[in-house]
């Protein structure tokens, strides 16, 4: 698997697949509830915070590039430190797989499916991640890469066509909840950008670290973008507090479009991206918690462990008593506590490993 | 390769499999077009559904009542009504769907019909249990009706359309060229009725009582109020139309709102200023007295050039609001067959008329503060800029200070054409 090599522009449409996808769930919505009607300044704020934190993190990394996460923790501690770097990898993506494929399952619901069984709707995601996994990392990156453009095409096409609905004055008053809540209360946001740590298992599959930041960054600006846009679009059609109350906010906006008898009911363009993106993402995820997983053991074949992980994910995905359970397990816990996992943790290991290296080179 | 061939497999069964529990054949479904909220008598609702019944719309003229030719039957009706009672929204869908053979669709719904003895006691709770479901559209229309809703749906008569969702769409489209209605979206009630800046307005509809134009009587106008000696087109509201026609309904008007509560409404002259003052006023046809001879009128196209400008500045807890509003008008007619087209005239009957809609612009703005008590203009998003964060502007609490509101009006009215006759020349005798 080593031998296979991820193009620049099938990283950086890795990146925009993985920090975007939330968009489609709840992004905007909980940027409304923490900054009211500044949500769009916390969205740029958390933006370019994990922008420059990335960059901060590349610097660290800079010296070690070709290793994975997985290497500097072997690096740093030997077996333990591999395992314990896999466990906290694998914990992190058991904990965001099944709880992001429970919400994508119940959207899938609430929008389309109404009376079929969540398990049954499940099972498509489910089938798509199985099948994906099967298929190996280049085919995930290069139908992700032929897709990503299409997404954000339809995605910038329902922020267009909502443009006649927009009303500046919703943006106001400046500050929203306040400038605290924004720029303090606002940090755990960065938790939004947690999947920088399944970037970083992948420089083994990249040549360069120059690709491999230049490709980061432009999947960063064209991320970044795109959640602000979608949060400002979203508060300048929906004011506070109904901005709150949307449970999918583009889903919302796009039932919005209606221009006369020629265009309306944009929520079919909105259904199909949405379930292309939600697959992408929930497939990206799977692949690289069977491969973490392998690494972390280091197993021979990645194949035999699909079907008894897909198993277990399908059960955790269950486990929430309802939507509103799963929801909370995201927008609560999760994105409180995740960046610790993603930026701190990752920074930590990055710092460790340059201390060893530096120990060992004057040894 | 096996597997992998037996996995493409599965996944391409997925696709067929998708519509086992969740297939919908259009055949199964009875689309609702409009569907109306009452009072209940022996329950707390009572909700009238008007469906529409699709093999009829193929059939010659078959969107109203009338012979189709000799011998035959009278035309199939496009939609069928049927009225229930129900202690909720979702309970009454459950009744209907008992006996209508097919399931109730609401996807299709076209405009959603709130009696006005609903509307007044607040309708936010049924609002928000339609904003929930799924099916509802945000961009289906929010009318209230003077009188009963079930009264309104059954008297609906689509005598121009076969397709009775068409109908509705143009009909509450209307006020792009009439001016008597507005554009009330049901996002954009909820959005409004949850607001701290801006208070909802609703399309008035009614039925029109007067069976013959000879049995109006101008006393349904507001004409008296207004100062005149007669009404002019848009002095009264829906379900007093002067008119005699197949369709005995109507829309003219807004039903106004305290948050989800409806604490008046406006004829169609007031709507046509409420417009004006919102800047979502397009063009329409408006009658003004002529300045110099008595009795007679100047009839004008009367168009936004611009945005209105609203400021808003607070002297102590006295909201202080200052509009102008910039218009620009085509004469289409003179009946005195004073030379208003004349360079040297035009300035009169311009300031004329600027004084004619300022007079009724203010009128109305009193009445909002004085009697509806409620800013349904979105003053309060001029205010809103002038703070800094949410908690702020929520203790302002502008709705309570609206009130105390005095205004300075300015209108700006240009008149720029003169049709296709660029000098009046006089009748003979």
């Amino acid at each position: 698997m080593e031998k296979i090599s991820i193009g620049n522009w099938e990283l950086s449409a890795l990146v925009i697949m993985s920090f975007c996808t939330k968009i489609f769930l709840n992004y905007p919505r909980v940027m409304s509830e923490s900054a009211g009607s500044a949500g769009w300044i916390l969205s740029a704020y958390t933006s370019l915070l994990a922008f420059v934190i990335f960059t901060f993190m590349l610097r660290l990394y800079k010296k070690n590039y070709g290793m994975d996460l997985i290497d500097l923790g072997e690096l740093i501690g030997g077996a333990p430190g591999r395992i314990i770097t896999g466990v906290v990898i694998i914990s992190f993506l058991i904990y965001f797989i099944p709880v992001n494929l429970r919400e994508f399952s119940e959207n899938m619901k609430i929008i389309s499916l109404v009376i079929s069984p969540i398990s049954f709707v499940t099972l498509f995601f489910l089938g798509t991640m199985i099948l994906a996994a099967y298929f190996g990392l280049e085919a995930i990156t290069r139908v992700n890469a032929i897709a990503v453009p299409v997404i954000s095409a339809g995605f910038i096409l329902i922020l267009v066509l909502v443009g006649q609905l927009y009303d500046f004055s919703k943006l106001m008053p400046w500050f929203g909840t306040g400038l605290q809540e924004i720029f303090i209360g606002g940090l755990p946001k960065l938790s939004y950008f947690s999947e920088i740590i399944i970037f970083f298992m992948l420089p083994p599959f990249l040549k360069k670290f120059n690709n491999f930041r230049k490709s980061s960054y432009i999947g960063f600006v064209f991320a970044g973008s795109f959640l602000f846009l979608s949060t400002l679009v979203f508060l300048l059609v929906f004011e506070y507090p109904t901005s709150t109350e949307s449970f999918l906010p583009i889903f919302q906006l796009s039932r919005l479009i209606n221009y006369g008898r020629f265009l309306q009911r944009g929520e079919s363009v909105f259904l199909l991206m949405w379930s292309f993106a939600a697959m992408l993402y929930l497939s990206f995820g799977f692949f690289m918690l069977l491969y973490t997983f392998k690494k972390t053991l280091k197993l021979e074949y990645y194949k035999p462990l699909i079907m008894p992980f897909a198993v277990i994910i399908f059960s955790l995905s269950l486990t929430p008593p309802n939507l509103m359970s799963a929801i909370k397990l995201d927008t609560v816990y999760f994105l409180n506590w995740g960046w610790l996992i993603s930026f701190a943790f990752t920074t930590l290991v990055f710092i460790a490993a340059g201390i060893k290296k530096r120990k060992g080179k004057k040894e | 390769m096996k597997k992998l061939f037996l996995l493409i497999l599965i996944f391409m069964l997925c696709c067929f499999l998708s519509s086992c529990y969740d297939r919908a054949e259009i055949d199964d479904q009875a689309f609702v077009i409009a569907f109306g909220l009452d009072k209940g008598k022996t329950n707390f609702l009572r909700m009238t559904f008007q469906i529409a019944v699709p093999s009829a719309f193929g059939q010659e003229g078959g969107g109203s009542s009338g012979e189709s030719g000799e011998g035959k039957e009278k035309h199939p009706k496009s939609v069928t009504i049927t009225t229930i009672e129900s202690p909720t929204v979702y309970s009454g869908f459950n009744i209907v769907n008992t006996y209508v053979s097919k399931q109730l669709n609401l996807s299709h719904t076209k405009v959603l019909i709130i009696s006005s003895e609903l509307a007044k006691e607040n309708m936010g709770m049924y609002i928000n249990a339609i904003h929930r479901g799924r099916e509802f559209r945000n961009t289906m229309y929010i009318c209230v009706c003077d009188g009963s809703a079930e009264e309104y749906l059954k008297n609906v008569n689509f005598v121009l359309d076969i397709s009775p969702s068409k109908f509705y769409e143009e009909t509450f489209a209307s006020h792009r060229y009439t001016s008597f209605t507005a554009n009330t979206q049901l996002i954009q009630f909820i959005s409004r009725a949850k607001s701290k800046s801006i208070n909802p307005v609703a399309i008035l509809v009614g039925v029109d009582r007067i069976e013959k134009l000879d049995d109006y009587s101008k006393e349904n106008t507001n004409y008296k109020e207004k100062g005149r000696e007669n009404y002019f087109g848009g002095d009264f509201a829906a379900g007093n139309i002067p008119k005699e026609y197949k369709n005995k309904t109507s829309a003219m008007g807004l039903a106004v709102f305290d948050g989800a509560k409806m604490v008046g409404m406006m004829d169609g002259a007031e709507t046509r200023y409420y417009l004006m003052l919102t800047g979502e006023y397009d063009y329409s046809y408006v009658t003004v007295p002529d300045p110099v001879v008595e009795n007679k009128f100047v009839l004008l196209n009367v168009k936004q050039s611009r945005k209105p400008r609203h400021n808003v500045v607070m002297e102590g807890d006295t909201p202080k609001i200052s509009v102008k509003i910039m218009l620009e008008a085509d004469i289409l007619s003179i009946q005195s067959g004073i030379n208003y087209e004349d360079p040297e005239k035009v300035e009169e009957l311009e300031t004329a008329s600027e004084e004619f809609f300022k007079k009724d612009i203010v009128r109305l703005l009193e009445k909002t503060t004085k009697v509806f008590k409620s800013d349904i203009f979105g003053f309060g998003k001029s205010m809103k800029w002038k703070f800094l964060t949410q908690k702020e502007w929520d203790e302002f609490s502008w709705h309570d200070k609206y009130p105390n509101a005095q205004f300075d009006i300015e209108v700006d009215l240009k008149i720029r054409r003169p049709g296709l006759i660029l000098r009046t020349a006089q009748f003979e005798n």
